[in-house]
């Protein structure tokens, strides 16, 4: 079982008003790694020999080890010393699927800062080099469960360079979440679909979908409508034209299912898709929210928001 | 750096690697035992060729099989695995295996371990500062392997990486230094494995024999190097180094014999003593040179009834002592012993030397005059001095006065004191070093082997022993000037010339860079090698700090090395700070004086929108606002960045005061 620090009484890197967390140099902490521990057995190996032997050039070079040790400390230290990050929601997933953040870092020291990693809890790390006065992007990514918004957890930044002999690390608030769709439900036949009516208005006026006729180019026309065809036959540059929407309108509503929430939501969840795959405008009706029929991407989103956040 | 520590090793990293390792462990190569080394140049050749064909790896069982003959080996060749030979045996022959089985990325770090323990080892064996050099290379090669395996993307060329390494040892360096003066010295080692190198060691011996002192002179290594305090260096022609003084001779060679059974007598010296600080090179025996004639003794050392400093123990480091010497001086009466040992001779004196003597001694009126025809008879008669003697035979005084007459010093020193015991004069010869050469850079003086002397000698009655130099009255010559081992022709009986030649512009930059190289040399053996308890305690009582001792100075250590590790981190963290372009600082500063009045500029407020604000408040400093905003943003975004105009914004900004 892994380990998992009592957050709550670390000391962790806050994001601002912003949204930029700074890691100041009492969020810092630092030890020695495994091999930082052999290189302590090691100068102690030295200066033994160095004192038995009386050796000085012996004893500068443990002595030059050691100061390196020190060094590094330093460096690995001053290597988040400073650093600032943001995160960004990625694209809002389904539950299941993992949610990524990008998180992004500034380095605002003209020095790189190589090797920084970034933990969490719950997935792989993702590892970069800063060059200097420049911005880096890393990504973490959670495994997520339920519906809703799925917060940004406690990052751990951390790194090892230059010798990696000391780990320095930092833990990480940040204000970020990412929106979790319920998981789509089996696929329904359309028969089953109790709401499914059609649209009482029948063509009106110009829409998208049903051709209806050709008229004389005008200028200004989408070259998409242009009727390559008929021009092709050698006939006038023409205009295809496209009647109203008499397409099929379907409502997805919670109450007219029935069984678990959870589950009636992610059938929805999954009519909702179905629904923009085929093209069709739906609306969805929840118990205290109608969202008007459309179709598109847009209507899409706004479905899963809902369901979603539905409480 | 990947997060994965069991990552394989890419073909280049692994190059890098065993070339790391075989630049630490090379050097051991050229002293072990030939088993041991072909132990080693076979594995690592083996791993190379394993590069491009990695079916040349030996399996698991192949390995287990290659480290039991590589123990076997070492321990064939040192038995009792006992000491540092067999250590580094041992070490060199596990650091090829290891090259045999590493794969993964931690395995660099065992990699490095090994070859930096094995780099401290290479100190066993050898001290100079090119060496020095080196391992401050291979360390930062090291290093910079390190930070490879820390780092996602490392420069593509090694050079980058280097130099990164090398500004962190450049950090450490200073720390090091800390810890290296104040980390508390012992007089003895910890443990004693009782195994000491034996190396050849040349210098002067007790025992002279033609052809001795000129074998020695051809050598131009540093017998010892001196420092004067104060009086300055002394003259050439004083400069005479008083080492063992032989008194026994079988006829061919002379030997010290028995220490006199004496204390020493009290001397007359007039003028003021010489002080000086001496750094010997190991020589293997007990004495220790110092100026005719000293006075002050070294600790652990006696002075002899003969003015020979004896050490307790034969003298096998580099180490340094402080004499004290009158070159004026008069020893006084003679005991009966010593005029005993003083007129002692062998029994291949042969008549031709007798009836000299007597022809000597019928024509002068005392002693003193008799050692002047002496010498004016070495001096008078064709008498050659030479570093490449014809060789002598079973009676080497008696050829070389009537037959031969070439020789170097010791030819002419024992020549001159056996004839002086046949006149019934107390004589000896002395065996030292005569001159050596001024470091113009140190301003010490080196004497080298090339600088080995024999003289003679005498105790007259008013004067005491007064010293003789035979050699002085063939070759003058020889006393004011060294000897340059270099410009001998080897033929036999070949005369020194002691003419200076002009060595021109390039010979002089030469000369110039050898001084150099001596007196880096010297504070080199002075500072790091010398630097033991003894000298770490006068440098604690230089720096006024005699207080620190033993457990203090590891506090004093501590304490700042801690110091400075903050000093590093305060000036790392400054020289990292972010630095706004002078024109962004001037608008900040503008910024931060409305914020004191209450007006702060929110963050995606830009300049003019900002502006705006501030008039909407305070239509009373539009005069001031407005010229500022105008020229800053004129700077930062139009055609207006010039010195003359930053100058300009400072100066408003500086005039602002709402």
């Amino acid at each position: 079982m892994k380990f998992r620090p009592p957050y709550r009484f670390m000391r962790s890197a806050v994001a601002d008003r912003e949204g930029t967390a700074r890691i100041s140099s009492r969020k810092i902490y630092i030890l020695p790694t495994g091999h930082g521990l052999a290189y302590g057995v090691l100068l102690i190996l030295l200066l033994l020999g160095a004192v038995n032997y009386a050796n000085n050039l012996g004893f500068m070079l443990t002595f030059l080890l050691t100061g390196l040790g020190l060094v590094c400390m330093v460096h690995t230290w001053r290597n988040l010393l400073g650093l600032e990050l943001t995160a960004a929601a990625m694209e809002p997933v389904f539950a299941g699927q993992q949610a990524c953040f990008r998180i992004t870092l500034h380095n605002r020291r003209a020095g790189p800062r190589p090797g920084i990693r970034i933990d969490v809890e719950g997935s792989g790390p993702d590892i970069t080099d800063l060059e200097g006065a420049s911005t880096g992007g890393l990504s973490a990514c959670v495994p997520t469960v339920h519906r809703g918004e799925c917060p940004l957890p406690v990052l751990r930044l951390s790194t090892r360079y230059p010798l990696g002999l000391l780990r320095a690390w930092c833990y990480v608030r940040l204000d970020a979440s990412c929106l979790v769709y319920p998981v789509p439900g089996p696929r329904m036949p359309s028969s089953d679909i109790p709401d499914y009516t059609r649209s009482a208005q029948g063509n009106r006026g110009v829409g998208a979908d049903d051709f209806v006729g050709l008229r004389q180019y005008r200028a200004g026309d989408s070259p998409r409508h242009v009727s390559w065809k008929a021009l092709a036959r050698e006939q006038d540059l023409q205009t295809k034209m496209f009647g109203g929407d008499r397409a099929e309108r379907r409502w997805l509503d919670l109450e007219l299912l029935s069984g678990d929430l959870e589950a009636r939501l992610s059938r929805l969840c999954r009519g909702v898709l179905d629904a923009c795959e085929q093209n069709l405008e739906f609306g969805l009706r929840l118990k205290d929210r109608v969202i008007e029929p459309a179709r598109g991407q847009n209507q899409r989103q706004r479905c899963l928001e809902a369901l979603a956040r539905y409480r | 750096m990947s997060p994965d520590p069991n990552r394989k090793l890419s073909q280049r990293e692994l190059l890098f690697l065993i070339v790391l390792l075989c630049l630490s462990a090379g050097p051991h190569v050229l002293h072990l035992q030939p088993w041991i080394s072909a132990f080693f140049i076979g594995t690592v050749t083996l791993r190379l060729l394993a590069l491009s064909r990695p079916a040349l790896l030996p399996g698991r069982f192949l390995l287990f099989l290659l480290t039991v003959a590589g123990l076997a080996n070492a321990l064939a060749h040192y038995p009792l695995m006992f000491g540092r030979e067999a250590g580094v045996a041992l070490l060199t022959s596990m650091l090829a295996l290891k090259l045999l089985e590493m794969k993964r990325e931690r395995d660099i770090y065992v990699v490095v371990y090994l070859s930096l323990f094995a780099l401290i080892t290479q100190f066993l064996y050898r001290q100079e500062m090119l060496l020095v050099v080196y391992v401050l290379f291979v360390v930062t090669a090291l290093t910079a392997m390190l930070m490879h395996a820390n780092m996602v993307r490392s420069p593509s060329r090694p050079t980058g990486l280097l130099l990164r390494s090398g500004g962190l040892l450049l950090q450490a360096l200073p720390l090091m230094l800390i810890m290296f003066f104040l980390f508390p010295r012992f007089s003895s080692p910890l443990w004693d494995l009782g195994i000491r190198e034996n190396r050849a060691l040349t210098g002067i011996s007790d025992n002279i024999s033609p052809g001795s002192v000129s074998r020695l002179s051809r050598s131009r290594a540093v017998a010892f190097r001196v420092d004067f305090e104060q009086d300055g260096i002394p003259q050439p022609a004083r400069r005479y180094w008083r080492g063992p003084v032989l008194w026994d001779t079988d006829g061919r060679s002379w030997t010290a014999g028995d220490p006199i059974p004496e204390k020493i007598s009290e001397f007359f010296a007039s003028g003021k003593p010489v002080d000086y600080n001496v750094t010997l090179e190991p020589t293997g025996g007990k004495w220790l040179f110092a100026l005719d004639l000293p006075h002050q003794v070294p600790p652990k050392t006696s002075l002899e009834a003969d003015f020979q400093l004896i050490r307790r123990s034969p003298q096998k480091h580099r180490f340094q002592y402080r004499a004290s010497s009158y070159l004026n001086y008069n020893t006084g009466p003679l005991s009966e012993y010593q005029r005993f040992r003083g007129l002692q001779q062998p029994d291949n004196i042969t008549p031709r030397m007798i009836s000299l003597v007597a022809q000597w001694r019928r024509d002068s009126v005392d002693d003193s005059d008799l050692v002047d025809r002496a010498l004016a008879y070495f001096n008078e008669q064709p008498f050659y001095y030479t570093l490449y003697p014809a060789p002598l035979g079973d009676n080497p005084a008696d050829q070389f006065l009537f037959d031969s007459r070439q020789g170097f010093c010791e030819h002419y020193a024992t020549s001159f004191t056996l004839l002086m015991r046949i006149a019934g004069i107390p004589a000896r010869v002395v065996a030292g070093y005569q001159g050596g050469e001024v470091n113009p850079i140190g301003g010490h003086l080196v004497v080298r082997q090339s600088d080995a002397h024999a003289w003679s000698e005498v105790w007259l009655p008013d004067l005491g022993w007064v010293r003789i130099d035979p050699t002085a009255a063939v070759a003058p010559e020889r006393i004011e000037q060294p000897l340059d081992p270099d410009r001998i022709s080897e033929e036999i009986g070949a005369p020194i010339d002691f003419m200076p030649v002009d060595i021109g512009f390039v010979g002089a930059l030469m000369e110039q860079f050898r001084w150099s190289i001596d007196a880096l040399d010297a504070s080199w053996h002075r500072w790091v090698l010398g630097y033991s308890k003894k000298r770490q305690s006068r440098l604690m009582r230089l720096l006024g700090l005699d207080f620190l001792k033993g457990s203090r100075l590891v506090y004093a250590m501590v304490g700042i090395t801690a110091v400075a590790v903050t000093l590093l981190t305060l000036t790392l963290i400054y020289r990292g700070r972010p630095k706004p372009d002078p024109v962004q600082a001037h608008y900040q500063r503008f910024c931060n004086r409305l914020k004191r009045m209450g007006l702060q500029r929110r963050s995606y407020e830009g300049p003019r929108d900002f502006g705006q604000r501030i008039l909407h408040r305070r239509p009373d400093l539009r005069g001031q606002v407005e010229s500022i905003l105008r020229l800053y943003i004129g700077i930062r975004y139009g055609r207006m960045d010039n010195p003359a105009n930053r100058r300009r914004l400072k100066q408003m900004v500086s005039g602002f005061r709402p």
